[in-house]
């Protein structure tokens, strides 16, 4: 892959959580409202790129044998590291994501990309494919979070979408919309993909 | 083979104290910013509730009391050099979900409950979560913190909540905290404010 | 009679899986033999117990004493990946049936949020020593109970004439939406 290439394959052609089925766990857990949805997804897309530059950095320098302890060291870091940075400037953000924060650190998607790329390509290429998957992570459960906000809710990051008659699906906002939002999703996105003459990914 | 696993342990070694090091030294640095937010958005929004006052003012006005293993934090309200309202925080033991963090405010003048205000709570919602109404928390207001509370089905003069009996006893188990810490450290909080409001740099003891 | 509301609640009401979405990869990776989702929710119980055991008392009696609380998620996941690792040495080493059954399923572990999100929920819910324990063994049962009735269903979706943009994820996805919802039959059970 070329450099534009890596910049951008993480909006489409390994959109997670859809293209990619990595990082289900918080695409579900916290997309009650768009804004945490966006919260968590920069959070992740921080954690990528410093998590990719610094493994990157250090390809050569790490022994085969401890390879995931020392990548599990450098993604636990950055994960401490943004929880103490959320907990002093975005305080409310950091309580309503509560545990989900810390259980950034086994999202699959960040050790997939440590293994499957930035341990094999050099600096500034690994941190474009964090930024490229990280923003379509973000962009991902946004993009769900919204939906589940306005249908669930009849807000959008906060503001009322809806006239007062509105009667909200409080449905979508719990755990069972979350799974049905989704799966409808990624079953609309896999229709859409055969539209375009591509393979599918999942089985 | 000795060579081999004395680089894997040198190498992981490096990586992790690196990575301790810039985490605490992150973590002194915001130390005191992360405090004053857990207090702006924790306890601020039942402080303003209680004394009807905006939370900056009262939060600036922070005491820790410590007894034993617990630390109770403090706010008061200061009028012409006189203490005319006291908020006491503590963690009722025992709640469904863990502990129930109460604020009850006080005048500390007769020692009459002005109210009490959940800080926070993991309790069912439907359920537990009721500690929050009003009608339930009214039957604070007015009490005298002179000997300890109890729920009605231990001769005491609380209800509790139908259904959430461990959500109640939670309540009552912080407030009784707050009425031994004002039995036995009543004077040394006193002191402790006077001492602070005749002290212009206001003190950090 | 605490415990039993602590267990019950774990299993049913906050079901791990479907009530707070932890553990969604190998839900829907191994879930689509019954076999394979036995084996699994085996491992993870087994792990998820002792992880929590140790994880309560490293941050106990190590780290909150020297006012370290805020490297909990570094020293948690460290701990989880280094008991993995042991377990399946051990393993290896004690039997070979156990191993070709369990074994395979413990390296996909240390990255299964179920088993970290169980040993940070003791810690946020300020439980106990038993209080942990009972907790951990529920919620992982749950975690087993809910896995193992989605690889019933599954087989049979296997059968069925899924519309082909629907197929595997997808459908399992919708699928967890109908469990989660007969599981919010259960709220206020407890209590």
């Amino acid at each position: 892959m070329n450099f534009r290439q890596t910049l951008t394959h993480g909006f489409w052609r390994d959109l997670p959580p859809f293209r990619l089925v990595l990082g289900l766990c918080p695409a579900l857990a916290v997309t009650a409202a768009a804004e945490n949805g966006l919260g968590m997804g920069l959070a992740v897309t921080f954690v990528l790129i410093f998590s990719n530059m610094f493994i990157s950095l250090l390809r050569r320098v790490i022994p085969d044998k401890v390879r995931i302890a020392s990548f599990i060291v450098v993604i636990a870091t950055l994960v401490v590291l943004v929880e103490l940075v959320m907990k002093a400037y975005f305080f409310p953000l950091s309580q309503q994501l509560g545990i989900y924060i810390p259980l950034i650190v086994v999202n699959c998607i960040i050790l997939g990309r440590a293994e499957a790329f930035a341990s094999r390509n050099p600096v500034h290429l690994s941190m474009a494919d964090g930024l490229s998957v990280g923003l379509g992570f973000t962009m991902s459960l946004t993009l769900v979070g919204s939906i589940r906000e306005i249908l669930g809710a009849g807000t959008w990051f906060g503001l009322a979408v809806f006239s007062e008659g509105f009667e909200a699906f409080s449905f979508m906002v719990k755990a069972p919309g979350a799974f049905l939002c989704l799966g409808l999703m990624l079953g609309l996105m896999n229709a859409w993909s055969r539209r375009r003459g591509e393979i599918f990914i999942q089985t | 083979m000795l060579r081999e696993i004395a680089r894997l342990v040198l190498v992981l070694g490096t990586i992790c104290s690196l990575s301790a090091a810039s985490l605490a030294y992150v973590r002194t640095s915001l130390a005191d910013r992360i405090e004053m937010q857990e207090d702006f958005y924790v306890r601020g929004p039942a402080l303003e509730r209680l004394f009807q006052r905006p939370a900056q003012e009262l939060l600036a006005e922070k005491l820790t009391v410590p007894v034993g293993e617990e630390a109770y934090p403090v706010f008061y309200l200061l009028e012409a050099g006189e203490v005319t309202g006291l908020a006491v925080e503590a963690a009722g033991k025992g709640g469904y979900g863990g502990n129930i963090v109460i604020m009850i405010g006080l005048d500390p003048r007769n020692d009459s409950v002005l109210g009490v205000e959940i800080v926070s709570h993991s309790e069912t919602p439907g359920l537990g979560a009721k500690v929050e109404l009003q009608g339930f928390r009214q039957q604070w207001t007015g009490l005298t913190l002179d000997c300890p509370v109890a729920l009605t089905g231990d001769g005491g003069r609380i209800d509790a909540i139908s259904g959430a009996t461990y959500s109640s006893e939670a309540m009552v188990d912080g407030t009784n905290q707050v009425v031994l810490l004002l039995r036995n450290h009543r004077e040394e909080i006193l002191t402790l404010i006077g001492q602070r409001s005749t002290d212009p740099s206001g003190g950090e003891s | 009679m605490d415990m039993l509301l602590l267990a019950i609640g774990a299993i049913f009401v906050n079901n791990i899986l479907l009530a707070q979405y932890l553990g969604n990869c190998p839900f829907c990776g191994v879930s689509k033999k019954l076999s394979t989702a036995l084996g699994m929710g085996a491992a993870v119980t087994f792990v998820a117990v002792v992880a929590s055991m140790l994880t309560w008392a490293v941050y106990h009696y190590l780290l909150a004493p020297q006012g370290l609380e805020y490297l909990k998620t570094l020293v948690f996941i460290l701990v989880i990946a280094a008991l993995v690792q042991f377990a399946e040495i051990f393993i290896k080493k004690q039997s070979k049936v156990l191993y070709d059954s369990l074994g395979i399923f413990l390296p996909l572990i240390t990255t299964n949020c179920a088993v970290m999100g169980i040993a940070l929920l003791n810690i946020k819910h300020g439980f106990g020593f038993v209080q942990t324990v009972v907790f951990s063994a529920a919620s992982a049962a749950g975690f087993a109970l809910a896995i193992l009735l989605f690889a019933c269903v599954r087989e049979r979706l296997f059968i069925s004439p899924v519309p082909s943009a629907m197929r595997g994820t997808a459908i399992a996805l919708v699928t967890a939406g109908v469990m989660s919802l007969a599981f919010m039959g259960f709220t206020g059970m407890t209590n």
